[in-house]
């Protein structure tokens, strides 16, 4: 060890004072939000409360394959992350690439694709709650003036369309957010790779495919993780949409995870909810990296 | 350096001395109450007795999503913060058996009262006993909701029929109303059936009335009896009248097509009687008529609905609280309450010439009450009415059928009682 006892010398130990002081606050912070309460959350998920008292067990955790529940939120979510974040890749995309052009109105389009996003989602959630109101909803309002019969069109209240008009709302919102992104990363895209693919001859398509696409790739992975992550947990719209229904149909993790911690008071189940989540996000995520940095190597 | 230190630690200490000594002084109670009327009348209350005695009352306010949660942690972390607390019923048994109210009749008795006053309605203070109706009371009734059966008068006398009594005649009038009322679109019939308390809410009265139990006489789940099935068929039948959406449905659809003109009768509850009488939200004023929940194979009961006040084991002002609230539960207090359209708990209330001239439904709120019935006494009841409301929505909606949906809701609730053991 001799060089841990040089590092911790009178004249180190007077140096390191000062950013020691400076990170105090900092740790001190992360340690009482973030860190105790992981360590709690790690003891509650071993934890049972019984008759006898608290009981150390996996209990918990052997639970989770027995509760219907929970596999088919676990199921709705996914299925809601993916189409979300299809939508929202292409559409942004999509709209990206057409606003990065020079046409009229860039300025004006840019501007008013980022209002869903500005809004908190708890008003675009009571606002497309009333917007898809099967009886005096703008939605079917609109729909009736082109003479379509809206009477089965019962949006969130239906099994088989409230799932997809979660989506929808979800789409609608945070679009914006990905085009945004994906527009800077464009912005960001030097001329000359073009130059050099248009003397080559080379088609739009090849452009897109060989030169736009592999230098817009970390703008495309920041956002596919970003938004990622924030649909595995989504809570707050679908919270107020539908608060999980008709019956269970839209009943995501979170929202489980909630009722569980506090509608049920049953911490200790809802914390080992929330490990799995947190697992299989990561999984997700270190994928992504892995497969869109592995093909740049 | 020195002085860098020094000063971060004088700050520190300076903070901790401001935050730390804030003690509660004796003549300080904290009361946590809901929003909305039954909550503001509280609110109200302890105003005047601020006013009065010169005891200082905090209010802390939550809405209904929130204050259960924010009592239940408090209570069991032991805190003290809140000397009183507003419940809803079925959230008291819960509160009972964690063993974290204040009994209240010793309390009472230092003060020369043997028990509660004999003038509140019985059905209201068995909610109040833990266990139900024969144990100790740890709270007291303040706001004496139970459900009504809203049903519109004129359509009634049009197509010459009587005022609903029995499920039957409920499903006959619906079928009468909305296939002759075909000009203003009129449902027959409107519920809510979302998932949750308000599909459970709405479905209970015709369980019972069908003859169905939750539990049978060995505390088993037994919701899907041929009972309980029957009783879930009917609810469906019902459902063909009610406007389409109605799975989704909770109060506020239920209030807007009723105020609207556009559905003729559903359950609900009586903070929504006095909207019908106000011509700037009303369509149908003085059209709406109320009655007692009908029956089937049994007398129609009401889900009682009551708020409750009661006093944390762990406040540190238990004796305070208690004078305060003995007082906002006094029939004074409690008349002043019932103006913001809150039912009252007591019997001479009900009965009083002045309040039912101004509250028509008074009597028929009494009758209600006084036969009511409250959701299954059990601490599990969040999770229990959860599952079963799932599974309710779910055949409202096309989901399930009825024997599918009352078999898997007898799963899940035996799964729950399962892992409370």
């Amino acid at each position: 060890m001799p060089r841990s006892r040089r590092f911790f010398n009178a004249q180190n130990k007077r140096e390191l004072l000062l950013p020691a002081l400076f990170l105090a606050p900092a740790l001190a912070v992360l340690l009482a939000l973030s860190i105790y309460p992981l360590i709690y959350s790690v003891t509650i998920s071993l934890q049972q409360e019984t008759a006898a008292g608290v009981t150390w067990t996996l209990g918990n955790f052997t639970r989770l394959f027995s509760d219907g529940f929970f596999w088919t939120a676990m199921g709705h979510t996914f299925v809601y992350a993916v189409a979300a974040l299809t939508f929202e890749f292409l559409l942004g995309l999509g709209l990206a690439l057409l606003l990065n052009n020079q046409i009229r109105g860039r300025g004006f389009f840019r501007a008013s694709l980022l209002v869903p996003m500005m809004l908190p989602t708890v008003v675009v959630g009571v606002v497309w709650r009333l917007m898809l109101n099967p009886n005096f909803g703008a939605v079917n309002g609109t729909l009736k003036q082109f003479g379509i019969n809206t009477e089965s069109l019962t949006w969130t209240a239906s099994p088989k369309l409230a799932m997809l008009s979660v989506i929808a709302v979800d789409v609608w919102q945070w679009t914006p957010f990905v085009f945004l992104v994906l527009l800077a990363g464009l912005q960001a895209i030097p001329q000359e790779p073009y130059e050099a693919a248009l003397i080559d001859g080379s088609s739009r398509w090849q452009t897109f495919w060989h030169v736009t696409l592999p230098l817009l790739k970390p703008s495309i992975l920041i956002v596919l993780l970003l938004r990622t992550m924030d649909l595995l947990r989504v809570f707050d719209q679908i919270f107020i949409l539908t608060e999980g229904g008709p019956g269970f149909a839209t009943e995501t993790i979170s929202l489980y995870i909630y009722r569980a911690a506090f509608r049920f008071f049953d911490f200790g189940y809802a914390a080992a909810m929330s490990f799995v989540l947190l697992a299989l996000t990561n999984v997700i995520s270190a994928t992504y990296i892995r497969l869109l940095e592995g093909r740049n190597a | 350096m020195r002085t860098l230190l020094l000063t971060l630690l004088i700050l520190l200490a300076v903070t901790c001395a401001v935050s730390c000594t804030g003690q509660p002084s004796r003549n300080q109670l904290t009361v946590a109450v809901i929003s909305g009327a039954e909550g503001e009348a509280l609110k109200q209350a302890a105003r005047d007795y601020e006013a009065k005695t010169g005891t200082h009352i905090e209010i802390a306010q939550f809405p209904y999503a929130n204050l259960f949660e924010k009592e239940l942690i408090d209570l069991k972390s032991h805190t003290g913060a809140y000397d009183l607390i507003m419940l809803d019923d079925p959230w008291f048994p819960r509160f009972a058996n964690e063993n974290v109210l204040t009994e209240l009749t010793p309390l009472m008795q230092k003060r020369g009262q043997s028990g509660p006053d004999p003038d509140f309605v019985e059905a209201s203070l068995n909610v109040c006993r833990h266990p139900f109706q024969t144990g100790a009371l740890y709270a007291l009734p303040y706001v004496g909701n139970s459900q009504l059966f809203f049903y519109r008068k004129d359509l009634f006398e049009k197509y010459s029929l009587k005022a609903p009594a029995t499920w039957d005649d409920v499903l006959a009038a619906a079928k009468t109303i909305q296939e002759k009322e075909t000009g203003s679109k009129t449902y027959g019939y409107v519920m809510r059936a979302a998932q949750g308390n308000a599909a459970v809410a709405d479905f209970m009265p015709i369980f019972w009335a069908f003859g169905g139990e939750m539990f049978d006489a060995n505390g088993k789940p037994a919701v899907n009896s041929p009972e309980g099935i029957a009783a879930l068929e009917f609810m469906l039948q019902l459902g063909k009248y009610s406007p389409p959406g109605y799975a989704s449905f909770n109060a506020d659809e239920v209030a807007a097509h009723l105020l609207q003109g556009t559905a003729a009768m559903s359950i609900n509850w009586p903070v929504w009687i006095s909207p019908f009488s106000d011509a700037s939200r009303s369509k149908v004023v003085g059209r709406m008529g109320f009655t007692t929940l009908p029956g089937a194979k049994k007398p129609g009961q009401a889900e009682i609905g009551n708020w409750l006040i009661a006093i944390p084991r762990y406040s540190k002002n238990a004796e305070a609280a208690m004078d305060f609230l003995l007082w906002a539960t006094a029939p004074e207090q409690m008349k002043v309450s019932t103006r913001r359209g809150n039912p009252p708990t007591r019997r001479s209330l009900f009965t009083d010439a002045e309040l039912v001239a101004k509250n028509p439904a008074y009597p028929v709120q009494l009758r209600s009450l006084e036969s009511s019935r409250p959701r299954p006494r059990t601490p599990y009841w969040n999770e229990i009415e959860n599952a079963f409301g799932i599974f309710l929505s779910k055949a409202n909606s096309g989901e399930l059928s009825a024997a599918e949906a009352m078999n898997q809701a007898n799963a899940e609730i035996e799964k729950i009682l399962q892992r409370a053991k």
